[in-house]
């Protein structure tokens, strides 16, 4: 036991499944038990990490003649050696059986869902149609921001909020309301800094008033259960909620450069 | 701000207070929505949910561990605002409030009914152990859920579809539906066999649902019986909730073969998938109390015909006279605000299941819902009031239009349950605006269903979001050919680099230290029969230990 782990060909394949390892379990499991959030690594990534562990590990074992020399033992001892022949029978046959399977897996015929590519914050139009009137969305003010109306926009907010959105965004704003298992794509959590954290008000404005059926194509309109709004609620109301969104989940919107 | 952290006689607040301030807070925040800011229950959202939000002043609890009528303890009404109630509005508070806002709410809550505070808190229960599942228990619980009589609100097959169900009410008169006993992860107490247990001793205050802890005190019913139900009870559902899978296969079967009747014996060994319905809460008008919530689909294809076994739970077959007066109620509390009034009327049954015209190229498709008047949907549509089902196309909910001819319909309510056979050709009878199938690919499907007797018509139903379906094809040729050639490319590679390597080694000279002697071991004689068995190839060189002198 104690010659394998000194010898660099078996330290190689240990520091290499190690790797990886740590990099598909270890980044998204570990984190989070001393209290931080993670997420699992995409394959494309792991691939990345993985070359460039498998280059700097070639470097190490190559750096030294006496390390490469005892590196490729192993190698050359179950090509050539006699007394391995076992070995290398067992390998010639596991290796290509592997092949084999890894090829019948790539072109089995899958049954899976195309891919559903879409922006969760598309692009917004330049100005909307709220109710007959035409709005400007850049530079456009949340109403309920003046001085003084804060109480009277959460107030009218909660109600609103309370009545429509819960049911799919959420008792906490997080997205998990009850109906919320039924859609597809998910609502949105609007608490975090995730989502309207990154927004503008009127941005949020043109997404309540409008709902699924108003997003671009590269927002998968057809999928969205936001309703348009606008159907349901005056602009004084969109406005309301609007602000009662930013002040329930402890957040504040994105603002416009002061010029 | 200051004046909030003193009590209107001057003095400071006491701990008890400031934790009660707290409470407040909190409760003023995250539960008075709903629960209302006096804890009467009618929060501004109050009206938009049924089972409605629970009114704290009358201090009634469902989920206790206390006997039957007596206030629950302070670890009962921790446990409801920590894991909230499974099948109703409530949700959980454990991962979104700290422990101490958590415990300030509790104190808050309890502040809303004077007995609280005047009353010792109650000790809960001994509810024992609960004993092993065996098959004799089950059965004994069965024939007590017979005796006992559960079945006039559950249903015989616990479906929930009892003869008292029209009638149910809760302490404030508001409809409540029996649970379905097989869908324990709706059960507001949580659907282990424990928690079943617990029901059944302590009751669930505020409902129909009697406590039987008395019953057992006073020797009419044993405590090993109460075990035996709740076994049975448990056994009603599956080990596992459903698990939500965005493509539904259907499998090819042999020409001829796809069933065509709900009772067919085929539909049995084929594999279920479970599609979510939800409130349509989307377009006017609403409806925030929908009775179906999902659909069983199993699907089967000959390459001909397709066929669809839908299957899910109703109370009634509607429309179903007894059921009118429950109409009547659950329009009273859960007409939407919007819209022209809804008056109970006898209404059939639905269900329908979408597809787009065509298959989509691209991941563009229309509407979810029903389609818009720029790309419609080809639907097809059952009611329970008459023969087969039509195809219909609809540009929006309001705007369906139906289509000539006709899908091949069997349909069955038996127990509290719909089972609905669709079968169509694959290739349409015609081709405007009606779906061509075709295999080996997924294409678009979405499911809507609507209880007659529950007041559910138009966009006043449940309803779910695109899935898939995917036809399942003979695999081609290549699924075989590529695994073979792939194989036998690496073999040949592989020998070529042991010959290779052998061949340097004695171009070398044989200078593989530790080489045995040959003549010491010698290469077993029948080496070379072995290679050929399993090597298919030339291996020589790898057997030739030594080069030739």
């Amino acid at each position: 036991m104690r010659d394998y782990l000194r010898h660099p060909f078996w330290q190689a394949i240990a520091v290499f499944v190690a790797s990886y390892v740590l990099i598909k379990w270890g980044i998204p499991y570990i984190p989070p038990l001393l209290g931080f959030s993670s997420a699992m690594v995409p394959s494309s990534v792991i691939i990345q990490y993985m070359l460039t562990v498998g280059v700097g590990i070639l470097v190490w074992v190559s750096d030294n003649e006496a390390r490469w020399k005892r590196f490729k033992e192993p190698i050359r001892n179950l090509l050539v050696r006699p007394e391995r022949r076992r070995a290398r029978r067992v390998f010639l046959v596991l290796v290509p059986l592997l092949m084999a399977f890894v090829t019948y897996d790539a072109v089995r015929p899958k049954v899976t869902a195309p891919a559903g590519l879409r922006s969760v914050h598309p692009a917004n139009p330049t100005s909307i149609t709220v109710n007959g009137e035409t709005l400007v969305l850049e530079g456009l003010e949340n109403p309920f921001r003046e001085e003084g109306r804060e109480e009277e926009g959460y107030e009218l907010g909660l109600e609103i909020y309370y009545q429509n959105c819960m049911p799919c965004h959420g008792d906490y704003l997080d997205g998990q309301g009850h109906y919320a298992h039924g859609y597809n794509p998910l609502p949105l959590p609007l608490r975090g800094g995730g989502t309207i954290a990154q927004l503008t008000e009127s941005y949020v404005f043109w997404r309540i008033a409008k709902g699924g059926p108003g997003l671009p194509r590269e927002g998968a309109p057809w999928n969205s259960a936001m309703p348009a709004w606008e159907a349901f609620l005056t602009p004084e109301e969109m406005w309301a909620v609007t602000f009662f969104l930013y002040q329930q989940a402890g957040i504040s919107p994105r603002t416009w450069d002061e010029h | 701000m200051a004046g909030l952290l003193v009590l209107p006689n001057g003095g400071p607040l006491t701990a008890q207070e400031a934790d009660l301030e707290r409470g407040r807070e909190v409760y003023d925040r995250w539960c008075a929505s709903c629960h209302g800011v006096e804890g009467d229950g009618l929060g501004p959202a109050a009206g938009y949910m049924l089972p409605r939000p629970r009114d704290f002043t009358r201090g009634l609890y469902q989920i206790r561990t206390t006997a039957g009528g007596e206030i629950p303890t302070d670890d009962d009404i921790m446990r409801m605002i920590d894991e909230g109630m499974p099948g109703t509005t409530m949700p959980g508070w454990q991962d979104q409030l700290s422990r101490r806002d958590r415990e300030a709410v509790k104190d808050y809550i309890k502040s809303f009914y004077a007995p609280f505070e005047t009353m010792a808190e109650p000790e809960p229960l001994d509810f024992g152990r609960a004993p092993r599942a065996t098959a004799e228990r089950i059965e004994e619980g069965r024939i007590f859920y017979d005796s006992i009589e559960c079945w006039q609100c559950h249903g015989d097959t616990g479906r929930g579809y009892g003869s008292s169900g029209p009638e149910l009410e809760d302490d404030r008169g508001y409809p409540i539906r029996a649970v379905d006993l097989t869908k324990n992860w709706k059960f507001n107490g949580g659907g282990s066999v424990e928690e079943i247990y617990r029901r059944l001793r302590t009751g669930m205050d505020g409902t129909p649902m009697p406590a039987f802890s008395d019953l057992v005190d006073a020797g009419f019913m044993t405590d090993d019986q109460l075990w035996n139900l709740a076994h049975f009870v448990r056994s009603l559902a599956p080990d596992d909730r459903p698990r939500v899978r965005e493509v539904i296969r259907a499998d090819k079967v042999e020409p001829g073969q796809v069933p065509r009747t709900v009772g067919d014996e085929t539909w049995e060994e084929v594999e279920k998938f479970f599609i979510p319905l939800v409130a349509q809460i989307i377009i006017l008008p609403r409806w925030f109390d929908p009775a179906v919530d999902g659909v069983w689909v199993q699907a089967l294809h000959d390459g001909e015909e397709i066929a669809l076994r839908l299957t899910w739970h109703d109370r009634s077959q509607s429309p179903d006279p007894a059921w009118m007066q429950w109409q009547e109620r659950v329009l009273e509390v859960m007409e939407p605000v919007e819209g022209d009034p809804v008056e109970p009327d006898p209404r059939p049954d639905r269900f329908a299941v979408q597809f787009p015209p065509v298959i989509p190229d691209g991941m563009e498709r229309p509407y979810f819902l029903m389609g818009n008047s720029e790309r419609p949907v080809y639907l097809w549509q059952w009611q329970s009031d008459r023969d087969g089902a039509e195809p219909a196309r609809a540009r929006g909910m309001l705007d369906v239009e139906t289509l000539s001819g006709s899908i091949e319909a069997d349909a069955q309510w038996e127990a509290g349950r719909w089972q609905l056979v669709l079968r169509r050709n694959l290739e349409p009878s015609d081709s405007e605006g009606r779906l061509h199938f075709e295999t080996g690919t997924p294409i678009p499907i979405a499911f809507f269903a609507w209880d007659g007797d529950n007041a559910e018509e138009g966009p006043r139903g449940s309803v779910s979001s695109w899935f898939f379906i995917y036809l399942s094809e003979d695999p081609p040729p290549s699924t075989y050919v590529a695994p073979v050639v792939a194989f036998l490319l690496t073999g040949g590679l592989g020998l070529v680099v042991v010959a290779r390597a052998q061949r340097r080694e004695r171009a070398l000279g044989g200078g593989t230290t530790g080489d045995p002697d040959p003549a010491v071991h010698p290469p077993p004689h029948d080496d070379h029969r072995d290679d050929g068995a399993d090597g298919g190839g030339d291996s020589g060189p790898e057997d030739d230990p030594r080069p030739p002198p």
